[in-house]
C-alpha cells in the first residue's frame, strides 16, 4: 500500500522539467515505426504495384481475423490460445464437407458453429473451473488433431465441381474480399470491446479477476464468450482459406496461432490482459505483413519471413517494457 | 498415512501410469504384442524424444513461467546439429547445446532485465530458432550422412536401453539429486510459490531465472540434436510436434502452473506416461489418432482437475440443487 | 548506545518524482525506534533502500560504524539487516524450516539438515512457539504466526537490526501482543528494531523514539514520551488535527433493513444473526479467522457454500450469487483494494461506473455519453477531482481509490447496502477521516452499512451497532452507549472468562 503512495505523490507535483516524459514514447515509437516503414516502402520496387498490394492484403486476412479473436482472449486475462491454428484448419475441412453436401450458406453456418464451439468448449472449461487456458488449449490442439485424423486420414479434401464457390474469391471494389472480411471481423471486434457491456466485462476480468468477480461481473460467462467469439473470426478465416486454396486439410491452420498471437503484441495489446484493442491488433498484422512482403520484394527468401517476425516481437515487447516503466 | 498419499500430487502420475499399463495390457490380452520384450526398449526411445524438453519445460513451469521457445529450439538444434556434425558428431552435439545454452541464456536476461512474463519473450524466441532453422536449412530437409552415427545412438545397450535414452535417464538422475539434496530444489519451489516472498527472504531470483531457461534451452537442444542424428536427417518444420507431449507430460507429473509444486522425478515419470502411451498404442496397431485424442484427453482432464475453481462450482451445483428440492 | 546504523542525506526519485529527500537517520544498538507517516511519505522506500530493493540516488548508509552500500537483499542479509515486510516473505508451499532457512547466505549448497534443524528449532525457542512442527507447512499457518516463522527467520540469521514494516496490519490483537513482548525481549538482547506502524498505540506502547516521515523527508525524531497522541498526528499531517469520526444521527427508518438469520459458512461461521437497519452502521468485530470477515463475504454472495436467510427490506437475498446481490444494489468492498476491488490498469472513469453498466446498455450496448456524465456526478460526489477520470486507478493514493469503490455504489435509484471489510486500512489518517465523513453520508442517504475492522478504536469510533464474534460465533451485540472498547476486546479475545464473571 504505502509503495503505491510513493507514486502517487509524483503525479500531484508533476515531474520535474528535465526528467524525459515517457509518456510520450509510445508516440514517438509509432511515428517512427510509421515514417521507417513507409520509406522501406517506397524504397522497395515494386512495393506499390497492384498485384503486391492485393496479395499482401489478401494474406494479412487470414491471420488477421484470427489475432482480432486471439485479442479478445488476450483482453480477458487468458494470455494466448493454442488451438485458434488447429481451429482454423477444422473450420476449413467442415466448411468443405458442408457445402458439398448443402451449399455455401449451410456451410457457412457449419464451419462458424464448429469453430465457435469447439473454442467456446475450452473458454467454458477455462471460466468455469479456472482451468489453465495454456494447457486447455495445447490439450485442445490434440485433440482436434486427433479427431480430424478420424475422418480425414490425413489427407486433403476439395469443393465438389458446381457449388458455386468461385464466385467468393473475387473482390469488392477493388479490394479483395479476404480484406473486407478482415475489415468487418475488425470493425465487429472494435464494437464488442468498446459499446458492449461484454467488453467492458472483458477489460475488468483481464484486469482484475477477482475485483471483476466481486463487482458482480459473471465470470465463466465472460470468458466463454470470449472465446466463442475468438472461435468465430477464426472460423471466418478457415472459410477464407478454404476458398482461396480450393481444398483443405489440417495442415493449413499450422502456425496461425503464432502469427496472431504475434499480431496482437506488435499492435501494443498487453499479455497479461485488460489491455488493448481490436484496431490494435489489426495495425499489428499489418506491420507484419507489410515487412513480410517487402523482405519477399527484396529477395530475401519466405524463411527469411519467420525470422523477421520473431525479431519484431522481440523488439515490440521490449520497447514496451521500456515504455511502462517509470 | 492414507489420505496424505492420495493428496500428494507427486502419486498422481504413479497412478496414472499403473492404469495406462493395465489398460492396454487389457486391450493386448494374449496377442503379446505390447507386453513383449520389444515394448520397454521403444517406450524408453520414445521417451528420450520428450523427456529431457519435458524436464526443461517443467522447471520453468515450477517457477510460474513458460518456455515456448523449446520447440524452436528443439527443431533448431537439430539442423545445427546435422550441418555441423557430419565428420565430428561431437562437434555437431556442442554446437547445438551452445546454441541452446546461449539462447536460453539471452532470454533469460531479457525476462530479467526487462521484467517481463516469459511467453511474450519466448514466443520472440520460438519464432526467432524457427525462422533460424529455416534460413540455415534454406528451407529444406538436410540429410545426415554419417550413418554410423545415426545408428549408433540407437543402437540397444543392456537390453533396454540406447545412448539416447541413457542419456536423457542419466541427466534426470543427476537433476533429481540435485533437486533433493542441495539447496537449489527448495529455492526453485520457493521462486514458485512466491517469487517476491523469495526475493526478499534472499533467493537470487534473478540468477535461478536465467540458470533455468538455460538448463531448458540445453535441454530441448540436446534432445532435438540426438533425435536428429537418429533419424538421420533434420528439416526445420518437421519437428516442431514437441510442445504438447512436452507440456503433457510435465502436468501429468504433478508440476502445478500455479508454482510451488512438481519434481524432477515426477517430470520422469509423466513422460514415461506418454512413452508407455505412445509405444503401447502402437505396438496393439491403434491408429495414429488415438495417442493424440487420448493425451488430449487426459491433458485436458487434469487441466479441469486441477482448476482452482473446481471445488467451489461442485459446491454451487450441490447447493442449487439443495434449494430446488 | 553505539550507533548500528546511520543513514545521511538519502534522496531517491522515480523518473522525476521525488519519494525521498535528504534524509538523515540513525539508530543505536538495544533501540526500538518508531516510524510513522502517512501512506506516500516515503517510509517504505526508505525501508526498501535500507533493504537493497531499490538503490538511492544520493546519500550514505553507514553500517556499524562503517559506510556500505547494498545492492540486494543478499547483501542487506550479510549486514545483519533483516526485514519482516508487509507482505510476507515466506513461501506457502515450504515447511516452516525451509522457510526459516530460504535464502539465508549460511546455508551451502550442500548440507546437513539436522543442524538447520536444531539451530530453527533454537529460534522457535526464543520466541516462545518451540512446540511447532518443523515441518508443517506454513500455508496452513495463521497470518499472525507467519509473522512469527519470520521474526524466527531474522533470529536464525543473527539480524542486529530487525526492520517490521507494518507487522500488525493484519494480526489480532492476541497475536499483536506476542510480537509486542517477543522484540521488547529482543531488545533486551541488544538488537535494534525499526518499528513501521500506522496504528500509534503500538507506537507508544513499544518504541523508544519515533520518526515520522512527511513529503518524503524526516520532519522529526523524539523519544516518545515527549510527544502526545495529537502532537505526533499533527507532525504526520503538518498541519493541525480536527476530530476523526463524525457525529452519528439519527435514524430515519428503522423497519427497513438488511437482515441477516442463521447465516452459516461451514468452518467459518455458525449460526450468525444481526439486523443492519438503514441509516447505521453495523461493525462485526473479532479478530483475524473470527469469521467476522466471512460475514460479509457471504452476504454479498461471495462464499457458494453459505446458508441462511438474508432479506433486504423484507424481500429475500439470495446467497452465493454476487451478480443478483448487485442488481439488489447490495455491494461488498473488500480489504484487498488492489487485487479485488479496483481494476488498477483501467480508467477512474470505468472503474466508477464498472456495477453500473448494466443499466445503461439497452441490448448489451452502452450509452458512453450517459457513463461519462454519470462517472463526472459520482467523482465530485465523493471528491475525486473529475480531471483525473482518464487516468489509471493505479495512481490513486490509497484514500482516493477507497472514494473510487465508495462512489460505485453512490447514486442508485434507491439506497443499498454497504458490506466492508477494513474500509480504512492502509489509509492515512487524513484520509480516513473523509472516509468516515463519507460512511456517515452514505447512512443519512438511506443505506445500510455492514463493516468489519481489526482497529478497536475504529470500531468504537463509527459503529452504531458493534456484533462481536469469537472463533464463528457470535458473542454479544452492543449499541449505543453500551458499546466500548474494554468489553469488545474481552469478547473476541476471551469470551469464555467473560462468560464466567
Amino acid at each position: 500500500m504505502t509503495g503505491k503512495g510513493d507514486t502517487v505523490r509524483g503525479t500531484r507535483e508533476m515531474s520535474m522539467p528535465l526528467a524525459p516524459d515517457w509518456r510520450l514514447l509510445p508516440t514517438a515509437v509509432r511515428a517512427v515505426v510509421i515514417v521507417a516503414l513507409t520509406v522501406a516502402c517506397v524504397a522497395t520496387p515494386g512495393f506499390f504495384s497492384l498485384p503486391n498490394i492485393l496479395s499482401l492484403l489478401t494474406t494479412v486476412s487470414f491471420m488477421g481475423c484470427v489475432a482480432v479473436g486471439m485479442t479478445l482472449i488476450t483482453i480477458s486475462g487468458n494470455i494466448m490460445s493454442f488451438s485458434l491454428g488447429a481451429t482454423a484448419g477444422a473450420a476449413a475441412m467442415v466448411f468443405i464437407v458442408a457445402v458439398n453436401i448443402g451449399g455455401i450458406g449451410i456451410g457457412l453456418i457449419a464451419a462458424l458453429a464448429v469453430a465457435a464451439l469447439v473454442s467456446a468448449a475450452q473458454g467454458f472449461a477455462v471460466g468455469w473451473v479456472r482451468a489453465n487456458p495454456i494447457i486447455v488449449s495445447i490439450a485442445a490442439v490434440a485433440l482436434i488433431y486427433g479427431t480430424a485424423e478420424i475422418f480425414t486420414r490425413h489427407s486433403s479434401i476439395y469443393f465438389k465441381p458446381g457449388t458455386g464457390i468461385e464466385i467468393l474469391r473475387g473482390k469488392l471494389g477493388g479490394v479483395p474480399l479476404e480484406f473486407v472480411v478482415l475489415l468487418c471481423v475488425t470493425a465487429a471486434g472494435q464494437f464488442i470491446l468498446y459499446l458492449t457491456r461484454f467488453g467492458r466485462n472483458l477489460y475488468m476480468m483481464g484486469s482484475s479477476f477477482r475485483a471483476a468477480e466481486a463487482a458482480g461481473v459473471k465470470t465463466w460467462r465472460t470468458v466463454t464468450g470470449a472465446y466463442l467469439w475468438a472461435g468465430a473470426f477464426t472460423g471466418l478465416a478457415g472459410v477464407m482459406l478454404a476458398i482461396r486454396y480450393d481444398g483443405a486439410n489440417m495442415d493449413y491452420g499450422v502456425g496461425y496461432e503464432y502469427d496472431a498471437i504475434a499480431a496482437v503484441l506488435v499492435g501494443g495489446t498487453l499479455m497479461k490482459g485488460g489491455h488493448g484493442s481490436a484496431l490494435r491488433t489489426l495495425a499489428g498484422a499489418m506491420i507484419i505483413a507489410i515487412v513480410q512482403a517487402m523482405l519477399l520484394l527484396r529477395g530475401f527468401r519466405q524463411e527469411w519471413q519467420y525470422l523477421f517476425t520473431g525479431l519484431i516481437v522481440f523488439a515490440v515487447i521490449l520497447l514496451h517494457s521500456s515504455g511502462e516503466r517509470r | 498415512m492414507k489420505a496424505s498419499i492420495r493428496n500428494d500430487p507427486h502419486f498422481r502420475p504413479l497412478v496414472i501410469l499403473a492404469a495406462c499399463i493395465v489398460l492396454l495390457s487389457a486391450v493386448d490380452w494374449g496377442q503379446w504384442r505390447f507386453l513383449s520384450a520389444a515394448t520397454p526398449f521403444s517406450t524408453l526411445q520414445t521417451f528420450a524424444n520428450i523427456g529431457l524438453v519435458a524436464l526443461g519445460l517443467g522447471l520453468t513451469m515450477m517457477i510460474r513461467e513458460f518456455d515456448l521457445s523449446v520447440v524452436g529450439m528443439f527443431g533448431l538444434a537439430g539442423c545445427v546439429a546435422v550441418m555441423t556434425g557430419a565428420a565430428h558428431p561431437w562437434f555437431g552435439i556442442a554446437c547445438a547445446i551452445a546454441i541452446g545454452l546461449a539462447a536460453g541464456i539471452i532470454q533469460g536476461l531479457i525476462m530479467v532485465r526487462f521484467a517481463l512474463g516469459s511467453v511474450g519473450v519466448t514466443l520472440g524466441g520460438l519464432l526467432t530458432f524457427v525462422g533460424l532453422a529455416h534460413v540455415l536449412t534454406e528451407n529444406r530437409s538436410v540429410p545426415y550422412d554419417n550413418f554410423r552415427v545415426a545408428l549408433l545412438v540407437n543402437e540397444p545397450f543392456a537390453g533396454l536401453l540406447s545412448v539416447r535414452s541413457g542419456v536423457s535417464l542419466a541427466i534426470f538422475a543427476v537433476v533429481a539429486l540435485t533437486f533433493g539434496f542441495t539447496r537449489l530444489g527448495r529455492d526453485i519451489i520457493a521462486i514458485g510459490s512466491d517469487r517476491r516472498a523469495a526475493m526478499i527472504a534472499g533467493v537470487n531470483v534473478d540468477a535461478f531465472i536465467v540458470g533455468i531457461f538455460a538448463f531448458s534451452g540445453v535441454c530441448a537442444a540436446a534432445t532435438g540434436a540426438l533425435l536428429s542424428y537418429s533419424l538421420a536427417s533434420a528439416s526445420p518444420a518437421g519437428l516442431s510436434d514437441v510442445l504438447v507431449p512436452a507440456a503433457a507430460a510435465a502436468i501429468l507429473g504433478g508440476v502445478s502452473l500455479g508454482g510451488g509444486s512438481g519434481r524432477p522425478l515426477g517430470i520422469a515419470t509423466g513422460a514415461l506416461v506418454l512413452a508407455v502411451l505412445r509405444s503401447g498404442l502402437n505396438a496393439v496397431e491403434a491408429p495414429p489418432f488415438v495417442n493424440d485424442i487420448a493425451m488430449g484427453a487426459i491433458l485436458l482432464t487434469v487441466a479441469i482437475g486441477d482448476g482452482p475453481y473446481l471445488m467451489r462450482r461442485l459446491r454451487q451445483l450441490a447447493a442449487r440443487e439443495r434449494t430446488d428440492r | 548506545m553505539p550507533e548500528v546504523l546511520s543513514v545521511e542525506g538519502l534522496g531517491k526519485s522515480y523518473t522525476g518524482v521525488r519519494a525521498l529527500h535528504d534524509v538523515s537517520f540513525s539508530l543505536g544498538s538495544g533501540e526500538i525506534r518508531g516510524i510513522c507517516g502517512e501512506n506516500g511519505a516515503g517510509k517504505s522506500t526508505f525501508v526498501k533502500i535500507l533493504m537493497g530493493i531499490t538503490q538511492p540516488d544520493s546519500g550514505s548508509i553507514r553500517i556499524a560504524g562503517r559506510a556500505r552500500d547494498i545492492p540486494g537483499p543478499r547483501q542487506a542479509q550479510g549486514m545483519g539487516l533483516g526485514i519482516v515486510a508487509q507482505e510476507l516473505s515466506l513461501a506457502p508451499h515450504l515447511s516452516i524450516l525451509d522457510n526459516i532457512w530460504l535464502g539465508s547466505a549460511g546455508v551451502p549448497l550442500l548440507h546437513r539438515r539436522q543442524a538447520l534443524r536444531e539451530r530453527a528449532q533454537k529460534a522457535l525457542d526464543a520466541l516462545g512457539v518451540g512446540d511447532w512442527d518443523l515441518n508443517g507447512r506454513v500455508g496452513a499457518l495463521t497470518m499472525g504466526q507467519r509473522q512469527i516463522v519470520e521474526i524466527a527467520r531474522l533470529l536464525a540469521r543473527d539480524t542486529q537490526v530487525l526492520i517490521l514494516d507494518e507487522p500488525t496490519a493484519t494480526l489480532s490483537d492476541s497475536e499483536i501482543e506476542r510480537i509486542l513482548a517477543v522484540l521488547r525481549e529482543l531488545k533486551a538482547q541488544g538488537r535494534s528494531v525499526i518499528y513501521i506502524s500506522h496504528r500509534l498505540g503500538e507506537i507508544f506502547e513499544l518504541c523508544d523514539t519515533v520518526t515520522v516521515f512527511r513529503n518524503g523527508e524526516c520532519v522529526a525524531t523524539k523519544p516518545v514520551q515527549e510527544v502526545s497522541r495529537e502532537g505526533l498526528i499533527e507532525l504526520m499531517l503538518g498541519r493541525p488535527f480536527d476530530e476523526m469520526y463524525p457525529q452519528h444521527h439519527a435514524n430515519p427508518d428503522a423497519r427497513n433493513a438488511l437482515v441477516i438469520e442463521r447465516l452459516t459458512v461451514p468452518g467459518m461461521v455458525h449460526d450468525f444473526s444481526a439486523v443492519a437497519p438503514r441509516g447505521k452502521i453495523l461493525c462485526v468485530a473479532g479478530q483475524i479467522g473470527s469469521g467476522a470477515a466471512m460475514v460479509t463475504r457471504a452476504a454479498a454472495g461471495l462464499l457458494p457454500d453459505a446458508i441462511g436467510r438474508l432479506t433486504l427490506d423484507g424481500k429475500t437475498l439470495r446467497l452465493g450469487s454476487v451478480p443478483h446481490c448487485v442488481a439488489r444494489n447490495v455491494f461488498f468492498l473488500s480489504e484487498d483494494r488492489a487485487s479485488e476491488g479496483l481494476f488498477p490498469p483501467m480508467k477512474v472513469l470505468d472503474n466508477l461506473v464498472a456495477t453500473r453498466l448494466y443499466a445503461h446498455a439497452p441490448l448489451g450496448v452502452l450509452s458512453w455519453r450517459a457513463l461519462r456524465r454519470i462517472a463526472t456526478d459520482l467523482a465530485e460526489r465523493v471528491g475525486v477531482d473529475r480531471n483525473r477520470l482518464g487516468t489509471a486507478a493505479v495512481n490513486l493514493s490509497g484514500g482516493n481509490q477507497q472514494k473510487l469503490l465508495f462512489g460505485r455504489t453512490l447514486e442508485r435509484t434507491e439506497p443499498g447496502v454497504l458490506l466492508m471489510n477494513e474500509p480504512t486500512r492502509g489509509i492515512d489518517v487524513g484520509a480516513r477521516a473523509e472516509i468516515y465523513r463519507l460512511m456517515r453520508r452514505l447512512c443519512d442517504l438511506g443505506y445500510a452499512l455492514v463493516m468489519t475492522s481489526s482497529d478497536l478504536e475504529e470500531v468504537v469510533g463509527i459503529a452504531d451497532i458493534v456484533v462481536t464474534m469469537y472463533r464463528g460465533r457470535t458473542v454479544a451485540r452492543y449499541e449505543g452507549e453500551r458499546i466500548a472498547m474494554s468489553t469488545i476486546l474481552a469478547d473476541i479475545t476471551h469470551p469464555a472468562e467473560q462468560a464466567a464473571r
